[in-house]
């Protein structure tokens, strides 16, 4: 059963916004849809009316000026290959797309629905009736958190894969507010609460990613997944290495938000895993036990690390 | 509402479409092209693709009006001119459509691919696939048929229709085009005027009275047509005569979560939907026991989950036979290997949710439904109903696999079938997938303790099991379950000294019942780790140790099963020498490991559930003017081919080509019973019965033709569609020969039967496990290990199987790779998962079924050893070979990395900790 009454095609970002003015809160952008409508047919999303903007033409672009590399918040994940400046420069930031979902899913799904897609929960990304037979928790009006038997914080997991390789390489989104456009580093809109994850105006849209182009980064994606397709992230790590030796480390799956630490040099590495390690609240959420994924957050990042250091003997100090 | 232009394969369209209105229900619903499925409705099965202007759309989770004015193609549009297009050819070729239910699906899927990637790897074509479920096939034959389609190979020599000697050939289901071209209807295709949708109020509690049901607010509800509760259907039911323990909706408590508690019919699914929210419930709960170990302590009657059992808990049923002596056994045994095992429950996961439509005529009800015993069903219609047997009419329509989940009688059937005849109107219902994993009806979790015992020479000297399964909250097939379990150990090894002892408690979960290698498969996991313990501690190669150890042909077991042809030497010896198990078992690089299993599995049930004088297949022949045969049989085909292995028999027998002969079946009102397709019996039982038919028919031709021509009949041969003597001086045609046959007498009619011979001991608990014919089977895997990660990936899987005969060995193949993908999916990463009873992955993104990139490359062998009771030699195939593949995982892990892991699924961290345990033991011992 999904719950939205109108729906109206949007041409531009100025009409989507108009839109959204109008219908106060009981509104959802979709780009792809391919979050925002699961989420509606079990009775999660309980907005009224849909308003699509996946056909507005100046958000599929991807450009590259004043060495920033610009992606459209609507280009597909599928199509992110096609475009040889990412294939050259950001070849983690493809690998992590092609980890999203199935094939079939990410030529439909956008890069910037990615990034804002909602967190989850085994106990959340349920249908109606089984929320009220579990009990309903704090991310749907309940009082207790039901994963954790009762605490007072909501866990769902940050399950985005694009974003901490994004995070890694430095990412900024540009946001069309209703009061004029801004700039904001990716990991600054993410909360790190698991019932409202994002602090982001809801009637914002996102029309694109920036990626700085003269910083040489290398990185390397990981995801932990029963499968080897379709299946959301149980641990997702970024690592990455700047030209000057910056470090840089983001985690998703293993908390309400990405986790993120920063260092200089190789040297850092054995803390920042260690901060990383102890900051993520790995609850028992998911298809792998809560030890296992903290266990498997030391054992990818060492892993990256090594494959960093293979290719980045040069940044050894 | 808003006015949507369509173009759909060629045609304008336009519709008016809500804004919550997905591509897929526009296609389906309002346009009315019901190739396009239905196996999830959130994205995760791909089932439902469709082409929007040339690009593939999931129709499922994307709005109608987000594609105004554009050209949708499904999979009605991609054959030309009432032709197939070479794709479609190639999968129906290939064998890569068994259930059909997610073909289409596939097919778009494919062909965006192909044309996309024109010259892909094997691996590319398994990733392109990976969204798309299919629960039959395991894969192989789908990604064959797309790199076959790639490489522009035109094969036009399959389909030949005018091929007279057929046993044997590998040949394509005779309903396989239909089901590639999307015009086959499945239950939830059907359409009728006026039918009403039903919903289920589903309760929220595992074990609760209900104080009150409160319909009134959904009566009045506008397009509500009836709001029905467990008090108008007090008849139980159940499959097996001993567990009649059910009720079409709860009546005064519920047993688990999701139990049927009201039920609506209304003019929409969304009236119905919606009039559930204005039913007032109120429970009281009740102590819930949901653990094989609170059920089996003590408890009031109160907290009795049901009060007619024998025992003062929640046990269900216990059983426990032994043979020889055991105890004798163990003393002359050098070595016993003990080991207590777990397993989750798991699953069918077949892509078809439940459908069905009932409606009541003059001639009763007649139901529509998704079903893979429509005599039990009937049965138990009749039965709940309260109408006589004759006033019921089963019908099952194309079926998108079932795996034994499908071969129950259902509350749904039951609960439309009333509200049918409360309105007066067809009323519908649809699962949602949710609702198809609460229904569940799967493999029981399970506890067991199993010893092995051996002498220093590998000779196996006893066998003992205690054994506990996990039933949910009805019995369902359990009681069989309970034996299967159990008895079914009795071979392939000779075992002199045998014995066990199981029970089966309810508790407030789905029911379980009869899954895909029934009753065994977990007991058979146990039993080939310990023979791999056992191999290892005496340092027998595990090969070696189960060739010295099988059972002959022609020879009886212990517990009195009667062996014919066993071809579990030949099985194992072909997957040894194809895997180079000598040079490698043993003898690779830590982390990589070769692991062995085999197997054993009933070729159907000698006794059948309810019991009775009939045979248990009964099939008729119909030969008129025309020269077509028409079979009519009650046997069930979903999907596995039974109604092309009924057609390929007779067409053998007489002789003719398939062109000749239509099949009509599963419809009690004019197809004589058959017992349905359960316990692997079909081929053997069917089969038996369509052959004694065929050549009851022969003999009528040629009895015609011999006092026509005035000839001896012993002069006379059938061959090639043509009737002639030895010495030639009479040939004629088929039609004339036809002629002949039904001049003055009209169309011929004759019935053929199978029923099985008396079989086994005389004790009690004697009948569990008897089959006319057992199949045999062996499996080798290959794995690596990740020693960091604990992740396991299967490399390649060699498996063989007997199966008697292959009668159509492109169907054999099918279901033996299916076999081995769904088992590879309960060994490492299938399993139901409740939170308090109610479970918790409900749809296929968090019930891991094994997708094409997780499934490995699979040598498959059908080993034939011509079963003499057999129709042409044959014998199961269906599910005796998943049985082998996951001891085989487990028994390569061990070989990898030298941890053996005693319950499935198994998890990464499972291995790492054994991992860990062993080194610090040997850590310990080196201090
Ligand atoms: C079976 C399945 C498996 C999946 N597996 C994964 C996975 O492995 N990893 C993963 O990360 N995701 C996964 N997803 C989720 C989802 O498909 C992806 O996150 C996808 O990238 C979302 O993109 P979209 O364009 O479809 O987003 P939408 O559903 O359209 O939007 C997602 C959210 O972002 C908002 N939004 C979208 N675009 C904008 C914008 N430009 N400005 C402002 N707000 C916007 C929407 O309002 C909504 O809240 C899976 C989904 C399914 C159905
Ligand atoms: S983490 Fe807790 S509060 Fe958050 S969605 Fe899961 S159960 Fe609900
Ligand atoms: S029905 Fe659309 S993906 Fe399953
Ligand atoms: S043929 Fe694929 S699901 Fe049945």
């Amino acid at each position: 059963m999904i719950a939205a009454k109108t729906y109206h095609k949007c041409q531009s970002v100025e009409e989507a916004i108009a839109l959204a003015l109008k219908h106060g809160e009981d509104f959802r952008y979709m780009a792809g849809g391919t979050d925002v409508i699961i989420n509606k047919f079990q009775g999660n999303d309980e907005t009224n009316c849909l308003i699509d903007i996946s056909a507005i033409p100046e958000l599929k672009q991807v450009s590259n000026d004043w060495n920033v590399l610009r992606i459209g918040s609507l280009v597909k994940l599928d199509d992110l290959k096609k475009h040889k400046t990412i294939a050259d420069h950001f070849p983690a930031l493809l690998e992590a797309a092609h980890s999203v979902a199935s094939p079939m899913i990410r030529k439909t799904a956008t890069i910037g629905g990615n990034i804002l897609c909602e967190n989850r929960c085994i106990f959340y990304n349920q249908s109606e009736w089984w929320r009220e037979a579990v009990g309903y928790c704090l991310k749907c009006e309940g009082d207790v958190c039901i994963a954790t038997g009762g605490k007072k914080n909501c866990f769902s997991k940050f399950v985005s894969d694009t974003a901490p390789v994004l995070i890694c390489l430095d990412a900024q989104i540009e946001v069309f507010d209703t009061d004029g456009v801004k700039l904001i580093k990716l990991e600054d809109i993410y909360t790190g609460d698991g019932v409202n994850p994002r602090q982001l105006n809801p009637k914002a849209i996102v029309t694109a990613i920036l990626l700085p182009l003269d910083k040489d980064y290398r990185c390397v994606f990981k995801k932990l997944r029963p499968r080897e397709s379709v299946d959301y992230t149980s641990l997702t790590t970024a690592v990455s290495i700047d030209k000057k030796g910056r470090i840089k480390i983001a985690l998703g799956g293993v908390d309400p938000g990405p986790v993120v630490a920063e260092g200089i040099g190789m040297s850092a590495i054995d803390s920042l895993i260690l901060q990383v390690f102890k900051k993520a609240r790995v609850i028992d959420n998911d298809f792998y036990t809560r030890p296992y994924r903290k266990e498997m957050i030391k054992v990818f990042l060492q892993r990256s690390f090594a494959e960093l250091g293979n290719t980045n003997k040069q940044f050894d100090n | 509402m808003n006015i949507l232009k369509l173009s759909v394969n060629g045609k304008s369209h336009e519709v008016l479409v809500k804004g919550d209105e997905m591509l897929s229900e526009v296609i389906r619903e309002r346009i009315g092209l019901t190739g396009t499925k239905i196996g999830c409705e959130q994205g995760n099965c791909g089932a439902c693709t469709v082409l929007v202007n040339d690009e593939p759309v999931l129709s499922c989770i994307t709005p109608a009006l987000r594609f105004d004015g554009a050209a949708v193609t499904t999979i009605e549009g991609i054959s030309t001119d009432g032709r197939l297009h070479r794709l479609q050819k190639i999968f129906v070729e290939k064998g890569a459509v068994q259930c059909g239910f997610c073909t289409p699906g596939m097919v778009i899927t494919a062909l965006d691919f192909v044309n996309k990637t024109p010259t892909p790897t094997i691996d590319e074509i398994k990733e392109s696939l990976s969204g798309n479920v299919c629960r039959c096939t395991g894969y192989k034959k789908i990604i064959e048929a797309v790199a076959e389609y790639a490489e522009g190979i035109t094969n036009d020599q399959l389909p030949i229709t005018n091929e007279t000697s057929i046993v044997g050939k590998p040949r394509p289901y005779i309903e396989a085009n239909k089901k590639v071209s999307g015009s086959a209807e499945y239950a939830d295709d059907i359409r009728m005027k006026n039918t009403l949708h039903a919903k289920f109020l589903r309760s929220i509690y595992p074990h609760a009275r209900i104080e009150s049901i409160d319909t009134s607010q959904a009566e009045k509800l506008s397009g509500v047509r009836a709001v029905v509760t467990g008090q108008e259907l007090p008849v139980r039911f159940g499959v097996l005569p001993v567990s009649n323990d059910e009720t079409a909706m709860a009546i005064d408590k519920v047993r688990y979560i999701g139990e049927v508690i009201a039920a609506v019919a209304a003019d929409t699914e969304d009236i119905a939907h919606a009039a559930l929210k204005l039913i007032k419930v109120k429970y009281l709960p009740i102590q819930e026991f949901l653990t094989i170990e609170d059920s089996q302590k003590d408890t009031g009657l109160n907290e009795r989950i049901h009060t007619e059992t024998k025992f003062q808990n929640n046990i269900h049923k216990k059983a426990e036979l032994r043979f020889g002596d055991q105890q004798k056994g163990m003393e002359e045994s050098d070595v016993v290997s003990k080991m207590t095992f777990e397993f989750e429950g798991v699953t069918h996961a077949f892509t078809e949710p439940h459908a069905a439509t009932a409606f009541w005529d003059e001639n009763g009800l007649t139901i529509i439904t998704a079903t893979q015993v429509p005599h039990y069903l009937h049965r138990a219609l009749a039965k709940v109903m309260e109408v006589p047997l004759n006033r019921v009419r089963v019908i099952k329509p194309y079926v998108g696999g079932g795996f034994g989940g499908k071969s129950d009688p259902f509350p749904h059937e039951m609960i439309i079938s009333h509200l049918a005849r409360k309105t007066g109107w067809p009323v519908k219902i649809r699962f949602t997938r949710e609702e198809v994993f609460i229904s569940n009806h799967g493999r029981h979790p399970s506890q067991m303790t199993v010893q092995l015992g051996a002498m220093r020479d590998g000779t196996l000297m006893v066998l003992d099991a205690d054994i506990a399964i996990d039933g949910g909250a009805y019995g369902s097939f359990g009681v069989v379950t309970t034996y299967y379990n159990g008895v079914l150990l009795q071979a392939p090894y000779k075992l002199d000294n045998f014995g066990f002892k199981t029970c089966r408690v309810y508790t407030n979960k789905p029911q379980c019942g009869a899954m895909r290698g029934h009753g065994a498969v977990n007991s058979r996991f146990a039993t080939e780790s310990l023979i791999d313990d056992i191999a290892h501690r005496l340092q027998i190669d595990p090969v070696e140790i189960r060739l010295k150890n099988f059972l002959t042909p022609n020879t009886v077991t212990i517990g009195q099963y009667r062996i014919t042809s066993n071809g579990s030497r030949e099985s194992l010896m072909k997957v040894a020498k194809q895997s180079d198990w000598k040079n490698r078992h043993g003898k690779l690089e830590v982390g990589h490991g070769l692991g062995v299993g085999c197997g054993f599995f009933i070729s159907g049930s000698a006794l059948p559930i309810i019991w009775n004088e009939l045979p248990q297949s009964v099939v008729h022949l119909k030969l008129d003017f025309d020269g077509r045969v028409l079979i009519t049989s009650g046997a069930s085909d979903i999907g596995q081919g039974s109604d092309t292995m009924l057609a390929m028999i007779v067409a053998e027998v007489l002789n003719i080509a398939l062109d000749k002969i239509f099949v009509l079946a599963a419809d009690t009102l004019i197809t004589p019973v058959d017992m349905g397709s359960y316990s692997s019996r079909v081929t053997f039982m069917a089969g038996n019965a369509a052959k004694d038919a065929a050549e009851k028919l022969k003999i009528e031709i040629l009895n015609a033709i011999a006092k026509a021509k005035d000839i001896a009949i012993e002069e006379l041969n059938l061959c090639n569609e043509r009737v002639f003597s030895n010495d030639k001086s009479i040939d004629v045609g088929w039609m004339e020969a036809i002629g002949i046959l039904v001049s003055k007498r009209g169309a011929v009619n004759v019935i053929g039967k199978y029923i099985s011979p008396k079989l086994g001991g005389d004790f009690k608990g004697a009948g569990a496990g008897l089959s006319p014919s057992y199949s045999f089977g062996a499996c080798v895997a290959e794995v690596k290990v990740d020693t960091e990660t604990g992740k396991v990936k299967i490399l390649k899987i060699w498996g063989a199987h007997d199966c008697g005969k292959a009668i159509n060995p492109l169907a054999v193949e099918g279901q033996l790779e299916g076999s081995w993908h769904m088992g590879i999916g309960q060994a490492i990463s299938e399993e139901m998962k409740y939170y308090k009873g109610l479970i918790v992955n409900n749809n296929f993104l968090d019930y891991k079924i094994p997708t094409s990139m997780d499934t490995p490359d699979i040598a498959t062998n059908i080993v034939e050893t011509n079963d003499p009771e057999g129709p042409f030699g044959a014998k199961e195939c269906g599910e005796g070979a998943l049985h082998p593949i996951l001891p085989a995982i487990a028994n390569a892990i061990y070989d990898a990395v030298g941890v053996r892991i005693t319950k499935l699924p198994i998890k990464p961290e499972d291995i790492l900790n054994e991992l860990k345990r062993t080194k610090q033991t040997e850590a310990a011992m080196t201090i």
